[in-house]
């Protein structure tokens, strides 16, 4: 095939990074400004005052904090049943196989917001509301789906002798799961928790709905700045850091990173 | 071929128990809330399908979902249009490949809240770095009061946010092709255009009625980001379906919410469904 024009390429990729990187661009940009009248800063000054800020309050940092708990928590939780899954699913034919694999796919796209009244009344009575706890187990929805494919296509890819001379040497079957299967699928170990994560920090509807008075998400922490006079200075500053982790992983995923849009049915 | 072993099940039973906790028990409180009339939770009264009644005959049920609708086959229409161009391209210079995937995802992992700030702050006429430009140039953009541009914004915004996932899935496709496949094209000295119709399209079935299945849910069922941009402004001109969900709920009337969550349950249940049979008859005829 004919190759496109060196100029051509480069202008469209010009293009399209202007695109992505505009309203990124304008977040730090204004992360980096004095956006509210200041005695002794005016208006529209370049400051790191807005990070001092984030640093200052404790609100923001608990927010961070909670948020990184229950996106950790969730992948722990996603990777501890998910992986046993994944297991039976690729080494296995049982019944009801295909119709748990519908299940799964029907909760991997059922909207949050359909869910968020009853999930926050059952959630209340076992005391899991205000609590990374709580939403960590409410992400499960639709990051053990997630989980379970992911890691169904790389323990598929793994022969089935590994198993079996496992099994003769003489290991149990935790041990087996601990000494083989993990190692020798550690990318796919990576790729499913980079995604749990990830879809678990950027959701909003159940987070919210779960913390009603702490276990701020950071979320939501950035949403309670709105108000008579915004510190949008500020708003920026903290979006900056909620995009961080997203932004440092994606670099250790790069040549996985279709893993997590596959869907199975 | 895999062995039958019903056994495996024990594998399934720590997924399957907290799916069950946060997945079937809150759908059967929902299908159970949606017959009732809900002033608190110890006062509840059995209305039958009243609500569902209401919702069906009402003109704002079927102008919302008329909206989303649209909203769906328009997102779908430009990132799909957008996002396989740009995976064609990216097979062809290798160059951009890593830089442009990896650029791609960053609007992947920001907050879905997080999203429409940075936009409205993006088009601000003060402070903004496409607004100010808009107010130099003598556009007038006003996305709070035009309905086409407030459509326009989110669709922008949309596009923005999800176009690395068609260009992920696809140019994940397109790279899964044998390079035999295209050999043979070159033989029969087909076009490039002709070679995408026969030989790139046809194996990208896969990934591209995952992508729409993906795509077609989260925009059909826009909430967060659609909310901030104009809280369904101007005049209802963006209201979607999950918006008047959001509404019912911050209104306390519990039980028509629990019917609207039915009713929008089922339509992407049934979106899974088509998926699912569609998969099933092309990996059968795959076989």
């Amino acid at each position: 095939m004919k190759a496109a024009g060196p100029i051509a390429g480069f202008v469209g990729f010009a293009l399209l990074a202007a695109f992505v990187l505009l309203p990124l661009a304008q977040t730090l940009l204004l992360s980096f400004l004095s956006t509210l009248p200041r005695e002794g800063i005016p208006e529209g000054q370049p400051t790191l005052l807005n990070y001092r800020n984030i640093v200052a309050m404790p609100a923001l940092r608990e927010a961070i904090v909670n948020s990184i708990i229950y996106a950790l928590l969730n992948v722990l939780l996603c990777l501890a049943v998910g992986l046993p899954a994944a297991y039976a699913f690729s080494r296995y034919r049982f019944v009801g196989d295909r119709h748990f694999f519908f299940l799964l796919l029907a909760f991997r796209v059922t909207p949050p917001v359909v869910l968020s009244l009853p999930v926050f009344i059952l959630f209340a009575k076992f005391g899991l509301v205000n609590s990374p706890v709580g939403i960590a187990l409410a992400h499960c929805l639709f990051n053990i789906p997630i989980t379970i494919w992911i890691l169904e296509s790389f323990i598929s890819a793994i022969p089935r002798e590994l198993d079996e001379t496992a099994f003769l040497d003489g290991h149990t079957l935790p041990g087996f799961f601990v000494k083989h299967l993990v190692p020798a699928i550690a990318p796919g170990i990576g790729v499913a928790a980079f995604f749990c994560f990830i879809f678990s920090w950027v959701e909003v509807v159940i987070a919210r709905i779960l913390t009603v008075t702490a276990g701020k998400p950071i979320t939501m922490a950035i949403n309670a700045l709105f108000g008579f006079q915004t510190d949008i200075g500020l708003v920026m500053a903290m979006t900056v850091v909620s995009l961080v982790p997203g932004v440092a992983m994606i670099w250790f995923v790069r040549n996985h990173i279709s893993r997590g849009f596959v869907v199975r049915a | 071929m895999k062995p039958r072993n019903n056994a495996a099940w024990l594998f399934l039973i720590p997924s399957a128990a907290i799916l069950a906790f946060v997945g079937i028990v809150p759908l059967v409180a929902v299908f159970n809330y949606s017959f009732h009339d809900i002033f608190s939770l110890d006062q509840a009264y059995w209305v039958g399908t009243q609500w569902y009644e209401e919702i069906a005959s009402s003109q704002r049920f079927r102008a919302s979902l008329g909206r989303s609708l649209v909203f769906s086959a328009l997102v779908i229409a430009v990132q799909f249009s957008l996002g396989i161009w740009i995976a064609l391209l990216l097979s062809r210079a290798p160059r951009y490949r890593t830089a442009v995937l990896m650029l791609l995802a960053i609007p992947l992992v920001v907050p879905w809240n997080m999203i429409p700030i940075m936009w409205l702050n993006l088009v601000n006429p003060d402070t903004g770095l496409v607004g100010r430009a808009f107010e130099a140039l003598g556009i007038g953009f006003d996305y709070k009061f035009t309905a086409l541009h407030t459509w326009l914004l989110l669709i922008i915004m949309d596009t923005w946010h999800w176009l690395g996932l068609v260009v992920i899935l696809v140019y994940a496709g397109l790279s899964a092709i044998p390079p035999a496949y295209y050999q043979a094209a070159a033989i029969d000295g087909a076009s490039r255009l002709q070679v995408f119709r026969h030989v790139q399209l046809p194996r990208l079935a896969g990934v591209l009625s995952m992508a729409l299945v993906l795509r077609f849910v989260d925009s059909f069922m826009i909430y967060t980001e659609a909310f901030r941009i104009n809280a369904g402004g101007p005049n209802g001109a963006t209201t979607f379906l999950a918006l008047d969900l959001g509404e019912n709920i911050n209104g306390f009337s519990y039980g028509i919410a629990a019917a609207r969550s039915v009713i929008y349950f089922l339509m992407v249940l049934a979106v899974a469904w088509v998926f699912r049979l569609v998969t099933q008859a092309r990996e059968g005829s795959e076989e």
